[in-house]
């Protein structure tokens, strides 16, 4: 290649390698932080809910309806069989948790993670180009900001089918403007940088700039709104669902509020209410706590001196 | 570019917008697989023809164009129609929960506006004090969690476990009141409007709080404050000073919010089945009253239209360093 650079295997594992180091020595600074170190472990557990809960829960969420004295057990209080109660319809509560977790980790994961890449790609674009595109890209971002999100995923999912990958969709499409002009401010500033000159002076195409000079230095903030896009996604996934727009087949956190909620359940049963309640506030507390931290390293203008 | 034409320009694409929002609302409803009258002639509530009678009385059976040409003329005149499910015109329905929404909303946005940016300021100034951690934590805390989460905290808490608070609705079933003035003067009203009041300060105010607390500690170690300091003002009177540069996000920020505000609380209106715009374009929705469902979105969408363009205006005019070309 005639710009000096190539683009053999081993520059890039020793490239993936360094990158993996900053992303660790990040990951150490960060959570030097106290409550960024609370918010890890709950992220933690909570993906550990989300892959084995199923297998953990002692019961099926669903199928199987809790008996004793050859009656049904509506709405007992935590004990005996059920660690943490039974719902009205006999189902117990701790094994609805532990299966409920999945599906809030899945929209969160990919709703955040969707929004994260579209949101880098295009607010790279934008800043990296400027002119038509940028115009063009930023009246989308505008037209999305004007088009309000709960009441349009709300129609759109009204005459669709909710399913968990369409849920992920609707907000990945509306969420991606929130990265996007973040990373279109911060290209904006890195492109004028020498470095960046220096290397299309070289003879780098626009691609190879874009992703290997411009796009590593607007990595962090990437990061940290795909971090908090994960929030996002978790809160509208489960206000969906609070709202009986959710998956109909899945038990989520979000579902079980709903379902405690409209059975008129919620005056007495605190069992029922308390953990999908706790859970999700528990999960997006954690996500944002670790994103605060995070933010006082990527933001620069946050590190002044103390004197 | 001067002023007037940033104005201009701004303004221009805010109307574009606008059209092509409710263009976008307009496809999305038309996608809808059935009108709600079909399902009557399955459950035997009506013969085809009356369906048919149906749907020419509300323009149902006019070509696409027409119905799209007939809807913008009508939106734009704040005509909205009938309700399909209500019979009566969805102004007589959106309007008052628009005003319910409002009268729950604008004074918990502004007290949490003052109380959390200053307390931010404050926060800010202090860097690294318990007090900054203990808040930075506290409203992270609520502004993550969703917002009908801590409002469910709050009922299954104020209302069923220590019965202080009643549950739901704006007024108890017995009162019935004439008039604005009586709906929201009273003491019913008050206990109704506690709880709800309290879960929108305690979600808005980590944004505001974070705002003010960043942009103090931005501007700590900038010139301007050294010199105040070497006047030999106090404490608070640099505080003063670094708050007034704050303002200019919070400003912004409050704009956009206020903008927000009408479509983000629909799931908080549903758990304190608060009678405001978002419960009524829920309930709009499940009903398939399009002509409800469509006002209400046109609302949501307009609000955020209108404050984004009055959050830039305010910025560029705020700002003596934005170069209105750029935006």
């Amino acid at each position: 290649m005639s710009s000096g650079y190539s683009f053999d295997p081993e520059s890039i594992t020793e490239r993936l390698r360094s990158e993996a180091e900053r992303a660790w020595r990040t990951l150490r600074f960060v959570l030097r932080d106290n409550s960024a170190k609370v918010g890890f472990a709950i992220i933690v557990a909570f993906g550990f809910i989300g892959v084995f809960g199923p297998m953990l829960a002692p019961y099926h969420p669903i199928e199987d309806t809790l008996q004793q004295g050859g009656s049904m057990m509506r709405l007992q209080p935590p004990g005996g069989k059920a660690v943490l109660g039974t719902t009205s319809f006999g189902k117990d509560i701790l094994s609805q948790f532990l299966a409920g977790a999945r599906p809030t980790l899945i929209v969160g994961l990919f709703g955040g993670v969707g929004t994260g890449v579209v949101g880098f790609l295009v607010g790279l674009t934008s800043g990296y180009f400027g002119g038509r595109v940028d115009e063009f890209l930023m009246r989308l971002t505008d037209l999305t900001f004007a088009l309000p999100f709960l009441p349009m995923a709300l129609v759109i999912l009204s005459f669709v089918t909710p399913s968990i990958w369409i849920i992920t969709a609707v907000l990945v499409t509306f969420l991606w403007k929130m990265p996007a002009r973040v990373i279109r401010s911060e290209v904006m500033t890195v492109k004028e940088r020498t470095f960046v000159k220096s290397a299309r002076a070289r003879g780098a195409g626009h691609l190879r700039t874009m992703f290997l000079h411009v796009a590593p230095n607007v990595l962090g903030i990437g990061f940290l709104y795909t971090a908090y896009a994960v929030g996002w996604s978790i809160v509208a996934g489960a206000s969906l669902a609070f709202l009986g727009f959710g998956d109909p087949t899945t038990t989520s956190w979000g579902r079980m509020l709903e379902q405690v909620f409209r059975s008129g359940a919620i005056r007495v049963a605190w069992w029922w209410v308390l953990p999908p309640a706790i859970g999700i506030g528990a999960v997006t507390t954690g996500v944002f706590l670790v994103g605060r931290a995070f933010e006082e390293i990527v933001n620069p203008d946050l590190q002044t001196d103390q004197e | 570019m001067s002023f007037r034409r940033f104005l201009l320009k701004r303004t221009l694409i805010a109307a574009l917008l606008t059209l092509i929002a409710v263009s976008v609302i307009f496809a999305t409803l038309r996608l809808l697989p059935a009108d709600p009258f079909s399902g009557l002639v399955a459950s035997g509530s009506l013969t085809p023809d009356e369906v048919d009678q149906m749907r020419a009385l509300y323009g149902l059976d006019e070509p696409i164009y027409v119905q799209y040409y007939k809807y913008i003329q009508n939106l734009f005149s704040f005509q909205f129609g009938i309700s399909l499910t209500q019979q009566r015109p969805v102004g007589d329905i959106i309007i008052p929960a628009l005003v319910n929404t409002m009268v729950l909303l604008l004074p918990a946005l502004v007290a949490t506006a003052i109380v959390s940016s200053l307390a931010g300021m404050y926060a800010g100034w202090n860097r690294g004090s318990w007090f900054e951690q203990s808040s930075i934590v506290v409203t992270t805390v609520f502004r993550a969690t969703p917002i009908f989460v801590t409002g469910i905290f709050l009922l299954i808490i104020f209302s069923y476990g220590l019965g202080w608070l009643p549950a739901f609705g704006m007024r108890s079933s017995l009162a019935n009141p004439d008039g604005y003035l009586e709906t929201y003067l009273s003491v019913d009203f008050l206990k109704h409007y506690l709880l709800p009041f309290t879960a929108t300060v305690l979600f808005y105010s980590g944004d505001f709080l974070m705002l003010a607390r960043n942009s103090v500690v931005e501007r700590m170690g900038s010139e301007f404050l050294m010199l105040h300091r070497a006047k030999g003002l106090s404490e608070m009177e640099q505080l003063g000073r670094a708050g007034r540069n704050s303002l200019l996000p919070l400003v912004t920020y409050f704009a956009l919010r206020t903008g927000m505000l009408f479509q983000g609380v629909i799931t908080l209106e549903v758990v304190f089945a608060w009678p405001g715009i978002g419960r009524a374009l829920v309930q709009a929705i499940l009903n398939q009253d399009y002509p409800t469902v469509q006002a209400a979105v046109f609302i949501m969408a307009l609000a955020v239209i209108i404050m984004n363009l009055t959050a830039d205006v305010a910025y560029a005019k705020l700002d003596p360093t934005v170069e209105a070309g750029d935006v």
